[in-house]
């Protein structure tokens, strides 16, 4: 085989695990390849739509054509697609996967992957999480406590940059975070309502985002477009393509590889390692084998796991590193069904400039220090508040020159929450390969299968009560509390299927992020989680990764893989 | 804190970004034939879009264009029953355009009653709301005229007194 196909490390995805992944091991000297299945995106030059104005854009940007919903029937029923991002999800007919039960599957085929699209939100997880499993008996422990992920928070908190407020609450750690970008008045307000009626227990913050208030190693601040899933012109933003890639790339250890679908890994029974990625060019379809000592698959949840799943040998006949049978097992995603909207008439002589590209958020409160008898777990909110815009006019019966000037004028304030809950792991949540189906380029179709248990339900119907409760003290009016069916897929926040664990025998990865029976491969993007917890996930991503390669480094230099 | 100085940072920095020219000359005039509309569910529409939202401190719908975009927005975006929808309730408001003011007026709140509580697909004033306000505010003329724009603002600013006459924020 030619040696310009051997390589120190193979990472597999270039999203928010990958990037990762690339910067840390080029970084120690790994020369180092980066298959992404998609094309590529380069930083700013690629971000087409970035700068321009709603009449620049096909049909004043209105969400979605006839033929963007025939193209991307799922991708467009997302609330960031509009005819300025829509560039950035995937064709659903040409990448098609089976729903076994309704799955909403939202998927960036680029070099950056999800990373570009992200909702920012950056929160540590606790020892209250990391312990949970093991407390109440459900799935399997984590093998990491807080103590061990802590430093590689702050190793990625200290290089991607994030603003944000840390909320003093000992299951929301304290982060590294830039000054939070201000409240307005109506947040002000519901800040101090809150404080007064639930004595600190359960309060108002800035969310933590990886969005700068202030520039930060020659990247932004953020300008104040919230125009983020198009990519950033001023890198104000963490996104793989302006933050880690190049970071990577700058060592001149990188390569990177776009349009090169990983099919499978190359297993070597005598040396029981994985020699290497077989990888399929998404143009010619043509097959060419790349080999190195250590690879990482960060290739997204069911992604990695599909390829896993695909790497069958007579070591493997259940697919690569799947000794314990839980391999697609333990399918989760976040629950966001339950929260409430309301209106506030006050405060009517005041308004902001600028459109903030965070959330406010109230950190978990639920199982803290008392426990609940309906549910376990718990859940956080994310709070919008803004005043009226012109949209208020599309649904009322007026019209004319008083409607006009009426609906130019800032309205009333309005807010929007909803919870993001935990879900419990459950063997019977799953993802596997078609026996006989396979897409364009030869790989087995992925089936998923779903569904919410009895304890998301019951939780989802107290995040509802909750928000209702917390909006009332807060003096707001026309309070509209929901509970909605969720689509599992749709908080895009799909994990689990290759879970870290003690035991071979019940978990396919290690504390390290290691496949238990072939320590050359590290599995590092969601599918590695072993619970869900409450706060949203890319961070533990990027600080696993960052752990699980400096692990691979020092067991490279010391000859042990 | 966003001030001056940041906001025109941003500025400096849109300029040098190698887009920014492209999408200044890629801004081109609407074209002035309907493409969809028959040229009397043109004169229709064109009326209708002025009557809903007229000259006042800032220019009609119709001087945004409105009326065009609406003939381009309609087939491409709208459901095939809205789009069946659409069409017909402009035929049944042929002779709208000709109609005294009053008239018209009375004439469209009739409609509003009528169709407020249909689903939107089988509604035709609730289409017709929605794509001429998305047409109108999101035009140049309607966001910068009728409201306020910015397209970078520089940062944020939470919580500042409202100034007299300000406008809210197209988007």
């Amino acid at each position: 085989m030619a040696t310009s196909n051997q390589f120190d490390a193979i990472v597999v995805g270039s999203g928010m695990s990958g990037g990762w992944a690339a910067k840390e091991l080029t970084e120690k000297g790994l020369k180092t390849l980066v298959l992404e299945r998609g094309r590529n995106i380069r930083h700013i030059t690629d971000y087409s739509t970035a700068l321009k104005d709603p009449w620049q854009l096909p049909h004043n940007n209105r969400t979605s054509t006839i033929a963007d919903r025939a193209a991307q029937p799922i991708q467009s029923t997302l609330y960031l697609y509009d005819q300025s991002t829509k560039q950035h999800f995937v064709n659903d007919l040409e990448q098609p996967y089976e729903q076994a039960q309704p799955f909403s599957w939202y998927r960036g085929y680029q070099v950056g992957g999800r990373s570009l699209m992200w909702a920012r939100h950056v929160f540590r997880y606790s020892d209250l999480d990391f312990e949970a499993n093991q407390r109440e008996g459900v799935g399997i422990d984590w093998p990491i406590r807080y103590a061990d992920i802590r430093p590689w928070y702050e190793h990625v908190e200290r290089f991607i940059g994030a603003s944000g407020e840390n909320s003093g609450l000992a299951q929301l750690p304290e982060q590294i975070l830039q000054p939070p970008f201000e409240m307005n008045a109506l947040e002000k307000h519901i800040r101090e309502r809150m404080a007064a009626k639930f004595g600190g227990e359960r309060k108002l913050i800035c969310s933590a985002t990886a969005v700068l208030s202030r520039e930060h190693n020659g990247r932004g601040p953020c300008q104040g477009r919230n125009q983020c899933a198009r990519g950033c012109p001023f890198s104000a933003y963490f996104s793989s393509n302006g933050v880690t890639l190049p970071a990577a790339a700058a060592t001149g250890n990188l390569t990177l590889k776009p349009d090169s679908i990983a099919h499978s890994l190359i297993y070597d029974e005598g040396k029981k390692r994985v020699a290497g990625v077989r990888v399929v060019d998404a143009a010619t379809r043509k097959t060419t084998e790349y080999f190195a000592r250590v690879v990482f698959l960060c290739g997204s949840t069911l992604n990695s796991t599909a390829l896993m799943l695909n790497s069958k040998s007579s070591r493997f006949p259940n697919g690569f590193g799947n000794d314990s049978g839980e391999l697609g097992h333990n399918l989760m995603d976040h629950h966001n069904g339950g929260g409430a909207t309301a209106s506030y008439p006050g405060l009517a002589d005041r308004y902001y400039r600028g459109r903030r590209s965070t959330s406010m958020y109230i950190p978990r409160f639920r199982n803290v220090s008392r426990r609940e008898e309906k549910f376990t777990r718990g859940y956080g909110y994310e709070v919008y508040t803004n005043r009226g815009s012109w949209t208020r006019g599309i649904e009322s019966a007026d019209f004319g020159a008083a409607f006009k000037n009426e609906i130019t004028r800032p309205g009333e304030w309005s807010l929007y929450t909803e919870g993001y809950g935990e879900t419990l792991s459950n063997h019977e949540n799953r993802m596997w390969l078609s026996p006989d189906k396979t897409d364009s380029w030869g790989i087995p179709k992925i089936h998923v299968s779903m569904k919410y248990g009895d304890n998301e339900k019951a939780m989802a119907k107290q995040m509802m009560d909750d928000a209702v409760e917390m909006l009332q003290a807060a003096g707001l009016e026309n309070i509209q509390g929901f509970n909605r069916e969720v689509t599992p897929g749709s908080v895009i926040h799909e994990m689990g299927t290759a879970r870290m664990g003690r035991d071979p025998k019940t978990s396919v990865l290690n504390a390290h992020n290691q496949v238990h029976a072939v320590p050359n491969v590290f599995v590092t993007d969601g599918s590695c989680m072993v619970s869900s917890p409450t706060q949203n996930p890319s961070l533990t991503y990027m600080a696993l990764t960052a752990r699980a390669a400096s692990h691979a480094v020092e067991q490279l230099k010391r000859g042990e893989i | 804190m966003t001030d001056r100085r940041s906001f025109l940072r941003g500025a400096s920095v849109l300029m040098g970004h190698a887009a920014f020219g492209q999408v200044m000359t890629a801004f081109a005039a609407a074209p002035r034939k309907p493409t969809w509309f028959t040229a009397a569910e043109m004169t229709t529409l064109q009326s209708l879009v002025d009557v809903i939202l007229p000259a006042t401190d800032s220019p009609s719908a119709s001087a945004a264009d409105t009326h065009y975009f609406i003939d381009l927005a309609i087939p491409a975006c709208a459901t095939p029953e809205a789009q069946k929808t659409f069409r017909a309730g402009l035929v049944a408001m042929k002779n709208f355009a000709t109609l005294a003011p009053a008239e018209q007026a009375t004439r469209l709140k009739a409609r509003a009653t009528a169709d407020l509580a249909l689903p939107y697909d089988q509604s035709f004033f609730r289409i017709l709301k929605d794509y001429t306000l998305c047409g109108y505010f999101l035009s140049e003329i309607g966001a910068t005229q009728a409201l306020a724009y910015e397209r970078v603002p520089g940062g944020f600013q939470g919580d500042l007194p409202l100034a007299a006459n300000q406008k809210a924020w197209a988007i």
